[in-house]
Protein backbone atom coordinates (compact mmCIF):
# COMPACT_ATOMS: atom_id res chain seq x y z
CA UNK A 1 0.00 0.00 0.00
CA UNK A 2 1.23 3.65 -0.77
CA UNK A 3 2.12 5.17 2.06
CA UNK A 4 1.50 9.26 2.16
CA UNK A 5 5.10 10.79 2.98
CA UNK A 6 3.18 12.70 5.81
CA UNK A 7 2.75 9.94 7.33
CA UNK A 8 6.06 8.58 6.88
CA UNK A 9 7.28 12.08 8.59
CA UNK A 10 4.94 11.84 11.50
CA UNK A 11 5.64 8.14 12.72
CA UNK A 12 9.28 8.73 12.06
CA UNK A 13 9.43 12.01 13.80
CA UNK A 14 7.24 10.81 16.56
CA UNK A 15 10.33 8.84 17.62
CA UNK A 16 12.54 11.60 17.94
CA UNK A 17 10.33 13.68 19.57
CA UNK A 18 10.12 10.99 22.31
CA UNK A 19 14.04 10.56 22.46
CA UNK A 20 13.23 14.64 23.31
CA UNK A 21 10.70 14.21 25.98
CA UNK A 22 12.86 10.89 27.18
CA UNK A 23 16.26 13.15 27.52
CA UNK A 24 14.24 16.30 28.83
CA UNK A 25 13.04 14.13 31.93
CA UNK A 26 16.60 12.29 32.39
CA UNK A 27 18.13 15.48 32.66
CA UNK A 28 16.17 16.54 35.65
CA UNK A 29 16.33 13.17 36.98
CA UNK A 30 19.95 13.44 36.99
CA UNK A 31 20.00 16.73 38.47
CA UNK A 32 21.74 18.62 35.65
CA UNK A 33 20.55 21.96 33.72
CA UNK A 34 16.79 21.66 32.38
CA UNK A 35 17.53 21.79 28.99
CA UNK A 36 14.28 24.33 28.22
CA UNK A 37 15.08 25.44 24.44
CA UNK A 38 14.83 21.37 23.57
CA UNK A 39 12.02 21.30 25.29
CA UNK A 40 9.94 24.04 23.93
CA UNK A 41 11.07 23.29 20.53
CA UNK A 42 9.82 19.59 21.50
CA UNK A 43 6.75 20.81 22.48
CA UNK A 44 6.32 23.14 19.43
CA UNK A 45 7.13 20.54 17.25
CA UNK A 46 4.84 18.42 18.30
CA UNK A 47 1.63 20.71 18.94
CA UNK A 48 2.00 22.60 15.36
CA UNK A 49 3.06 19.42 13.22
CA UNK A 50 2.66 15.99 14.42
CA UNK A 51 -0.80 16.67 16.60
CA UNK A 52 -1.70 19.01 13.39
CA UNK A 53 -1.13 15.78 11.66
CA UNK A 54 -3.14 13.20 14.01
CA UNK A 55 -6.24 15.75 13.99
CA UNK A 56 -6.17 16.21 10.24
CA UNK A 57 -6.21 12.10 10.14
CA UNK A 58 -8.70 12.01 12.33
CA UNK A 59 -11.28 14.57 10.39
CA UNK A 60 -10.05 12.53 7.24
CA UNK A 61 -10.65 9.05 9.06
CA UNK A 62 -14.63 10.40 10.25
CA UNK A 63 -15.90 10.39 7.06
CA UNK A 64 -17.49 13.83 7.12
CA UNK A 65 -14.71 15.68 5.46
CA UNK A 66 -16.08 15.86 1.82
CA UNK A 67 -13.02 15.39 0.29
CA UNK A 68 -11.88 12.59 2.06
CA UNK A 69 -15.19 10.38 2.22
CA UNK A 70 -13.53 7.43 0.32
CA UNK A 71 -10.60 7.10 2.65
CA UNK A 72 -12.81 6.94 5.68
CA UNK A 73 -14.54 3.96 4.11
CA UNK A 74 -11.39 1.68 3.71
CA UNK A 75 -10.72 2.11 7.54
CA UNK A 76 -12.59 -0.84 9.48
CA UNK A 77 -14.85 0.48 12.66
CA UNK A 78 -11.70 -1.44 15.12
CA UNK A 79 -9.15 1.38 13.10
CA UNK A 80 -11.54 4.17 13.60
CA UNK A 81 -11.82 3.50 17.25
CA UNK A 82 -8.27 2.57 17.39
CA UNK A 83 -7.74 6.36 15.83
CA UNK A 84 -9.94 7.86 18.42
CA UNK A 85 -8.45 6.67 21.42
CA UNK A 86 -4.79 7.47 20.12
CA UNK A 87 -6.12 10.56 19.35
CA UNK A 88 -7.27 11.35 22.94
CA UNK A 89 -4.43 9.66 24.66
CA UNK A 90 -1.75 11.76 22.59
CA UNK A 91 -3.88 15.09 23.69
CA UNK A 92 -3.67 13.90 27.25
CA UNK A 93 -0.25 12.71 27.06
CA UNK A 94 0.84 16.09 25.36
CA UNK A 95 -0.90 18.32 28.25
CA UNK A 96 0.90 16.44 30.70
CA UNK A 97 4.43 16.97 29.46
CA UNK A 98 4.25 20.82 28.69
CA UNK A 99 2.58 20.97 32.03
CA UNK A 100 4.95 19.08 33.92
CA UNK A 101 8.22 20.31 32.21
CA UNK A 102 6.88 23.72 33.32
CA UNK A 103 6.78 22.76 36.54
CA UNK A 104 10.46 21.10 36.66
CA UNK A 105 11.64 24.26 34.25
CA UNK A 106 10.46 26.61 37.40
CA UNK A 107 11.63 24.22 40.18
CA UNK A 108 15.10 23.97 38.95
CA UNK A 109 15.40 27.78 39.11
CA UNK A 110 14.69 27.76 42.97
CA UNK A 111 17.63 28.45 44.91
CA UNK A 112 18.97 25.67 46.17
CA UNK A 113 17.23 24.16 43.02
CA UNK A 114 14.54 21.40 43.47
CA UNK A 115 14.52 18.20 40.90
CA UNK A 116 10.83 17.93 39.91
CA UNK A 117 10.67 14.74 38.37
CA UNK A 118 13.34 13.48 40.59
CA UNK A 119 10.98 14.06 43.30
CA UNK A 120 8.25 12.24 42.07
CA UNK A 121 9.05 9.25 40.74
CA UNK A 122 5.85 7.57 40.65
CA UNK A 123 4.32 10.82 38.82
CA UNK A 124 7.32 10.56 35.87
CA UNK A 125 6.77 6.82 35.89
CA UNK A 126 3.05 7.17 35.30
CA UNK A 127 3.53 9.83 32.81
CA UNK A 128 6.20 8.10 30.86
CA UNK A 129 4.08 4.74 30.61
CA UNK A 130 1.19 7.33 29.24
CA UNK A 131 3.63 8.79 26.80
CA UNK A 132 5.26 5.07 25.62
CA UNK A 133 1.78 4.12 25.61
CA UNK A 134 0.36 7.03 23.15
CA UNK A 135 3.42 6.77 21.22
CA UNK A 136 3.25 2.98 20.45
CA UNK A 137 -0.33 3.31 19.91
CA UNK A 138 0.32 5.83 17.11
CA UNK A 139 3.41 3.04 15.48
CA UNK A 140 0.95 0.20 16.10
CA UNK A 141 -1.94 1.99 13.92
CA UNK A 142 0.51 2.73 10.93
CA UNK A 143 1.95 -0.06 10.85
CA UNK A 144 -1.21 -2.10 10.88
CA UNK A 145 -3.04 0.62 8.21
CA UNK A 146 0.10 0.41 5.80
CA UNK A 147 2.18 -2.49 6.65
CA UNK A 148 -0.16 -5.32 7.38
CA UNK B 1 -19.24 34.49 45.14
CA UNK B 2 -16.23 36.48 44.78
CA UNK B 3 -15.42 36.05 41.02
CA UNK B 4 -18.60 35.01 38.99
CA UNK B 5 -17.02 35.91 35.70
CA UNK B 6 -14.19 33.62 36.38
CA UNK B 7 -16.28 30.68 37.53
CA UNK B 8 -18.65 31.20 34.64
CA UNK B 9 -15.50 30.77 32.57
CA UNK B 10 -14.00 27.65 33.96
CA UNK B 11 -17.78 26.26 33.17
CA UNK B 12 -17.67 27.28 30.10
CA UNK B 13 -14.65 26.33 29.08
CA UNK B 14 -14.91 22.74 30.56
CA UNK B 15 -18.58 21.91 28.96
CA UNK B 16 -16.47 23.04 25.55
CA UNK B 17 -13.47 20.81 26.10
CA UNK B 18 -15.55 17.28 27.55
CA UNK B 19 -18.13 18.41 24.41
CA UNK B 20 -15.40 18.96 22.27
CA UNK B 21 -13.52 15.00 23.21
CA UNK B 22 -16.82 13.50 22.95
CA UNK B 23 -17.69 15.41 19.52
CA UNK B 24 -14.02 14.40 18.56
CA UNK B 25 -14.50 10.58 19.71
CA UNK B 26 -17.48 9.73 17.78
CA UNK B 27 -17.17 11.30 14.96
CA UNK B 28 -14.00 9.27 14.30
CA UNK B 29 -15.59 6.36 15.89
CA UNK B 30 -19.21 6.42 15.14
CA UNK B 31 -19.57 9.15 12.45
CA UNK B 32 -22.05 11.30 14.80
CA UNK B 33 -21.54 14.55 16.06
CA UNK B 34 -23.31 14.62 19.41
CA UNK B 35 -24.06 17.91 21.29
CA UNK B 36 -23.08 20.05 18.66
CA UNK B 37 -25.41 22.76 18.35
CA UNK B 38 -24.98 22.81 22.05
CA UNK B 39 -21.15 23.50 21.51
CA UNK B 40 -21.70 25.70 19.08
CA UNK B 41 -24.15 27.93 21.83
CA UNK B 42 -21.95 27.23 24.45
CA UNK B 43 -18.81 28.36 22.37
CA UNK B 44 -20.40 31.85 21.76
CA UNK B 45 -21.17 32.29 25.44
CA UNK B 46 -17.23 31.60 25.78
CA UNK B 47 -15.75 34.12 23.37
CA UNK B 48 -18.00 36.63 25.63
CA UNK B 49 -17.17 35.51 28.76
CA UNK B 50 -13.39 35.28 28.12
CA UNK B 51 -12.91 38.91 26.12
CA UNK B 52 -14.74 40.48 29.19
CA UNK B 53 -12.40 38.51 31.64
CA UNK B 54 -9.41 38.77 29.60
CA UNK B 55 -10.04 42.49 29.28
CA UNK B 56 -10.26 42.62 33.24
CA UNK B 57 -7.05 40.23 33.57
CA UNK B 58 -4.57 42.52 31.25
CA UNK B 59 -5.68 45.46 33.47
CA UNK B 60 -4.10 43.85 36.49
CA UNK B 61 -1.04 42.18 34.96
CA UNK B 62 -0.09 44.53 32.32
CA UNK B 63 2.61 45.36 31.21
CA UNK B 64 4.18 41.81 29.40
CA UNK B 65 7.00 41.15 31.17
CA UNK B 66 9.50 38.33 29.81
CA UNK B 67 8.64 35.53 32.39
CA UNK B 68 7.43 31.78 31.57
CA UNK B 69 4.21 32.67 33.13
CA UNK B 70 3.25 35.52 31.03
CA UNK B 71 5.13 33.63 27.74
CA UNK B 72 2.05 30.71 28.81
CA UNK B 73 -0.77 33.12 29.52
CA UNK B 74 -0.15 34.72 25.78
CA UNK B 75 0.65 31.31 24.16
CA UNK B 76 -2.97 30.15 26.05
CA UNK B 77 -4.61 33.76 24.77
CA UNK B 78 -3.98 33.41 21.25
CA UNK B 79 -4.73 29.50 21.13
CA UNK B 80 -7.87 30.65 22.58
CA UNK B 81 -8.44 33.11 20.06
CA UNK B 82 -7.97 31.02 17.31
CA UNK B 83 -10.24 28.08 18.57
CA UNK B 84 -12.70 30.35 18.62
CA UNK B 85 -12.10 31.94 14.94
CA UNK B 86 -11.89 28.47 13.46
CA UNK B 87 -15.05 27.25 15.55
CA UNK B 88 -16.96 30.09 14.38
CA UNK B 89 -15.61 29.13 10.70
CA UNK B 90 -16.69 25.63 11.28
CA UNK B 91 -20.21 27.12 12.74
CA UNK B 92 -20.89 28.24 9.52
CA UNK B 93 -21.75 25.32 7.30
CA UNK B 94 -23.31 23.80 10.79
CA UNK B 95 -25.52 26.99 10.53
CA UNK B 96 -26.23 26.79 6.50
CA UNK B 97 -27.44 22.61 6.95
CA UNK B 98 -29.62 23.16 10.26
CA UNK B 99 -32.75 21.46 9.42
CA UNK B 100 -32.13 20.27 6.21
CA UNK B 101 -31.20 16.31 5.67
CA UNK B 102 -27.66 17.10 4.09
CA UNK B 103 -24.60 16.46 7.05
CA UNK B 104 -23.12 19.96 7.27
CA UNK B 105 -19.73 19.88 5.05
CA UNK B 106 -16.70 20.42 7.30
CA UNK B 107 -12.94 21.27 5.93
CA UNK B 108 -10.71 18.71 7.19
CA UNK B 109 -8.07 20.84 7.70
CA UNK B 110 -10.35 23.26 9.52
CA UNK B 111 -11.66 21.08 11.65
CA UNK B 112 -8.13 19.49 12.45
CA UNK B 113 -6.60 22.99 13.18
CA UNK B 114 -10.10 23.98 15.46
CA UNK B 115 -8.83 20.42 17.29
CA UNK B 116 -4.95 21.50 17.64
CA UNK B 117 -5.91 24.61 18.88
CA UNK B 118 -8.34 23.34 21.28
CA UNK B 119 -5.40 20.92 22.74
CA UNK B 120 -3.34 24.19 22.84
CA UNK B 121 -5.82 26.24 24.98
CA UNK B 122 -6.07 23.44 27.89
CA UNK B 123 -2.33 22.78 27.89
CA UNK B 124 -1.60 26.33 27.70
CA UNK B 125 -4.52 27.19 30.31
CA UNK B 126 -3.39 24.30 32.46
CA UNK B 127 0.43 25.43 32.72
CA UNK B 128 0.02 29.04 32.59
CA UNK B 129 -2.09 28.13 36.02
CA UNK B 130 0.07 25.89 37.31
CA UNK B 131 3.25 28.12 37.05
CA UNK B 132 1.35 30.84 38.35
CA UNK B 133 0.88 29.15 41.33
CA UNK B 134 3.57 27.68 41.75
CA UNK B 135 5.62 30.81 41.60
CA UNK B 136 2.34 32.45 43.93
CA UNK B 137 3.48 28.83 46.62
CA UNK B 138 7.20 30.18 45.86
CA UNK B 139 6.56 33.59 47.05
CA UNK B 140 5.06 32.46 50.53
CA UNK B 141 7.06 30.33 51.37
CA UNK B 142 10.01 33.24 50.98
CA UNK B 143 7.96 35.03 52.65
CA UNK B 144 7.43 32.40 55.87
CA UNK B 145 11.40 31.54 55.84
Amino acid sequence: MHIPAFSLFSAISELFVTAGVLFVVRRNWTRRTFPFALFIGVALFEGLINVMYMAKRAADASGTAVATEAAAHALSAVMKIGFAVHGLLSLLAYLVFVVLGVFAHQEQQQDPPRWFFRERPALTWTFLALWVISIGSGEVLFALRYLG
Amino acid sequence: MRAPLLVALWALLAFEAIGGLVIFFARLAAGTLPGEAAHVYAGIALTFAYAAYQWGHWNRVAPFRARLDYALGLIAAVALALTQLSGFALAWPWWLARGTATPAAYGSLLSGAHNVMSMFVLTFVGAHLGAVLQRDARTRRGAIL
